[in-house]
C-alpha cells in the first residue's frame, strides 16, 4: 500500500520524500510532502491466518506558504478518501526543520486483504 | 498548552463500570486511579525512551530540556461521563520532544517513542492495565 499511496501525494505535482530522508544540509522544497509507515498489522483472522491487513501510515505536508499547506492538505484527505484510504487524524502541527516552513501531519490507515 | 492527551471514554469500559456500580463502588475513584496509574507508566516509559533517543547535547533539543518537557504526575480530567489524562510533551515548554514521535523531514520518527504513541499494541496494553484496576475495584467492593 506504500506504492499506492506515494502515487496518490505524487499526482499533486510535489516532491514526496519518507519522513527523515532529507539530508540535514538538504534545502527543503519550498512545498513537499513526507510520508511514515506506522505500522503494517494483521487486522482480522481465520483459522488461525491473517485475513486482513491494516496498514497505518503518517502523511505530512510541509510549505513555506501557510494558505497551501491547509489547502493541500483538504485535498489530500479527499483524494485518500476517495482512493478508500481512511482518515484516522484528520490534521495536526508537526514540527518543521526550517523555520521558513510550517508542517501538518495527518493519519491515515488502509485496510485490505493478505495477498 | 498543547500536550499529547491519552482520554480514556467511560463507554469503552461500560461493562466493568456498570459492575462497579452494581456493588456500590466509587466509580469516579476507580477510574481516576486507573487513569493515572495508566499516566505513570506511559511517563516512565517516554523518560526511559528519552534516555536512548539520539538528542544533541547542543542546540534546541538537548536531552535534559527534552526530558524537563515530559508532562508527570498528570492530573484526570472530567467532562461530563469522559475522563481524559494528558500525557506526553508539554508543548508550552522549550525543548518539547513532540517531534521525535512526528519526526521531521532531516529526522525519522525516534523507535522507542513511536512504540508508545503510535502503536496500538502499546495503547491495548494500557487498556488491559486498565482494565485490571477496574477490575480490582470490583473485587474490592464484593462483586
Amino acid at each position: 500500500m506504500e506504492d499506492n499511496l506515494i502515487s496518490i501525494l505524487e499526482s499533486f505535482g510535489f516532491p514526496v520524500f519518507r519522513q527523515g530522508s532529507l539530508n540535514p544540509s538538504d534545502r527543503y522544497p519550498d512545498t513537499f510532502f513526507t510520508f511514515w509507515n506506522n505500522s503494517e498489522n494483521g487486522h482480522s483472522f481465520y483459522d488461525n491466518d491473517v485475513v486482513l491487513i491494516d496498514w497505518d501510515f503518517d502523511v505530512n505536508i510541509y510549505s513555506n506558504n501557510p494558505d497551501l499547506v491547509y489547502t493541500l492538505q483538504k485535498q489530500t484527505r479527499k483524494k485518500l478518501k476517495n482512493s478508500n484510504w481512511i482518515i484516522l487524524q484528520y490534521g495536526s502541527d508537526i514540527p518543521s526543520d526550517e523555520i521558513t516552513h510550517i508542517g501538518r501531519g495527518m493519519r491515515v490507515a488502509y485496510i485490505n486483504k493478505e495477498v | 498548552m498543547g500536550k499529547n492527551t491519552l482520554k480514556l471514554e467511560t463507554s469503552g469500559f461500560s461493562d466493568l463500570i456498570e459492575k462497579i456500580k452494581a456493588v456500590n463502588g466509587n466509580v469516579k475513584k476507580a477510574v481516576d486511579d486507573a487513569l493515572t496509574q495508566a499516566g505513570e507508566t506511559i511517563t516512565v516509559d517516554t523518560l526511559e525512551a528519552l534516555d536512548n533517543a539520539y538528542l544533541p547535547a547542543k542546540g534546541k533539543y538537548s536531552k535534559e530540556a527534552t526530558k524537563e518537557s515530559v508532562v508527570q504526575n498528570p492530573a484526570v480530567v472530567w467532562h461530563g461521563d469522559t475522563a481524559e489524562i494528558a500525557v506526553g510533551f508539554d508543548y508550552g515548554k522549550k525543548g518539547a520532544g513532540g517531534l521525535l514521535i512526528t519526526g521531521t523531514p532531516k529526522m525519522k520518527p525516534d523507535k522507542e517513542l513511536q512504540e508508545i504513541y503510535k502503536k496500538k499494541r502499546y495503547i491495548n496494553e494500557i487498556h488491559k492495565d486498565i482494565e485490571n484496576v477496574l477490575n480490582d475495584y470490583v473485587q474490592e467492593a464484593g462483586g
